[in-house]
């Protein structure tokens, strides 16, 4: 019987011991169409703040042009588009949006947990000078595990 | 003429080995830039200026929140009061509802208690389904 380099014992594999990389590109293309679709450039930078935790946080139903963020931090400094602005100016600056956006602004409240209520509630009363009504209380969601703990 | 007929050895086909090259930059690019919008909270809609209804006493349930985190509970034709954390309110909102269908929220804080306690008395209520909320400032 002629054996053919030693037989049985020393037949090599048919599976290739290599990381097929053919597809290697389209899967980079793949990555990239999904980043360039779901990448929104930053518009304006966060202010430094401790969120309140919520369980019933839901995500704002309005495209982000129609979204306008105020942030209010502990000692009570409002911040809008990365400016300092003092407590009464917000009307002014909210009241343009309000009639641009067609009455669909939503005004998206990011104050600091343990900023005292009483720059919220200036802060709100200011929305309302300035005719919009939508205010969202920006939240972290709670996780429930946290909350029993508590 | 030997001139009319050379040929360009210039390619007239766009090169695709680097390709795959540009688009790893590109990938790279946006997966550095990439921030998911984190556009979440507890929505409310505000009454509009000088929009004011008058609201039976029968009809309203007091939540007062104090600086120090504690949360009063008043019926608005009872006197008793009676005081529970923050997060007590989910449980407090679903009992008082059953009995009054009608019951209105009128949550009303301490201008020094801290944000994040409204925060928590308002999620209490939104879990609870609270529909009808009035947010006041009360007196300091």
């Amino acid at each position: 019987m002629a054996l053919k380099g030693g037989g049985g014992l020393q037949r090599k594999s048919k599976a290739s011991d290599q990381i097929p990389s053919s597809s290697l590109a389209d899967i980079a293309f793949l990555l990239l169409i999904f980043f360039m679709v779901t990448t929104v450039f930053r518009t304006e930078s966060d202010r430094p703040i401790e969120w309140p935790e919520a369980e019933a946080t839901q995500q704002i139903d309005e495209t982000r042009d129609n979204i306008m963020y105020i942030w209010i931090e502990r000692n009570g400094d409002i911040w809008i588009n990365d400016r300092l602005v003092p407590l009464d100016v917000v009307s002014e600056l909210v009241a343009p949006r309000w009639v641009e956006s067609g009455r669909r602004l939503r005004i998206s409240l990011r104050a600091d947990a343990e900023a005292p209520y009483r720059y919220v509630d200036a802060v709100q009363r200011q929305i309302q000078q300035a005719g919009a009504i939508y205010v969202v209380f920006a939240t972290d969601l709670e996780r429930r595990m946290m909350r029993e703990r508590r | 003429m030997a001139i009319l007929k050379k040929q360009s050895k210039v390619s007239d086909e766009i090169p695709s080995a680097s390709m795959a090259d540009i688009a790893f930059l590109l990938l790279i690019f946006f997966l550095v830039t990439t921030v998911f919008p984190k556009d979440r909270g507890l929505p409310i809609v505000l009454p509009e200026e000088q929009e004011e209804v008058e609201i039976s006493q029968r009809n309203i349930l007091h939540i007062t929140i104090n600086p120090d985190g504690t949360v009063g509970v008043r019926r608005g034709d009872s006197q008793n009061e009676s005081f529970h954390r923050p997060h007590q309110i989910q449980q407090v909102w679903r009992t008082e509802v059953a009995q009054n269908p009608n019951l209105i929220a009128g949550v009303r804080t301490h201008p020094d208690a801290a944000h994040r306690y409204m925060i928590q008395v308002l999620d209490g209520l939104q879990m609870a389904n609270a529909e009808r909320i009035s947010l006041q400032m009360g007196e300091g």
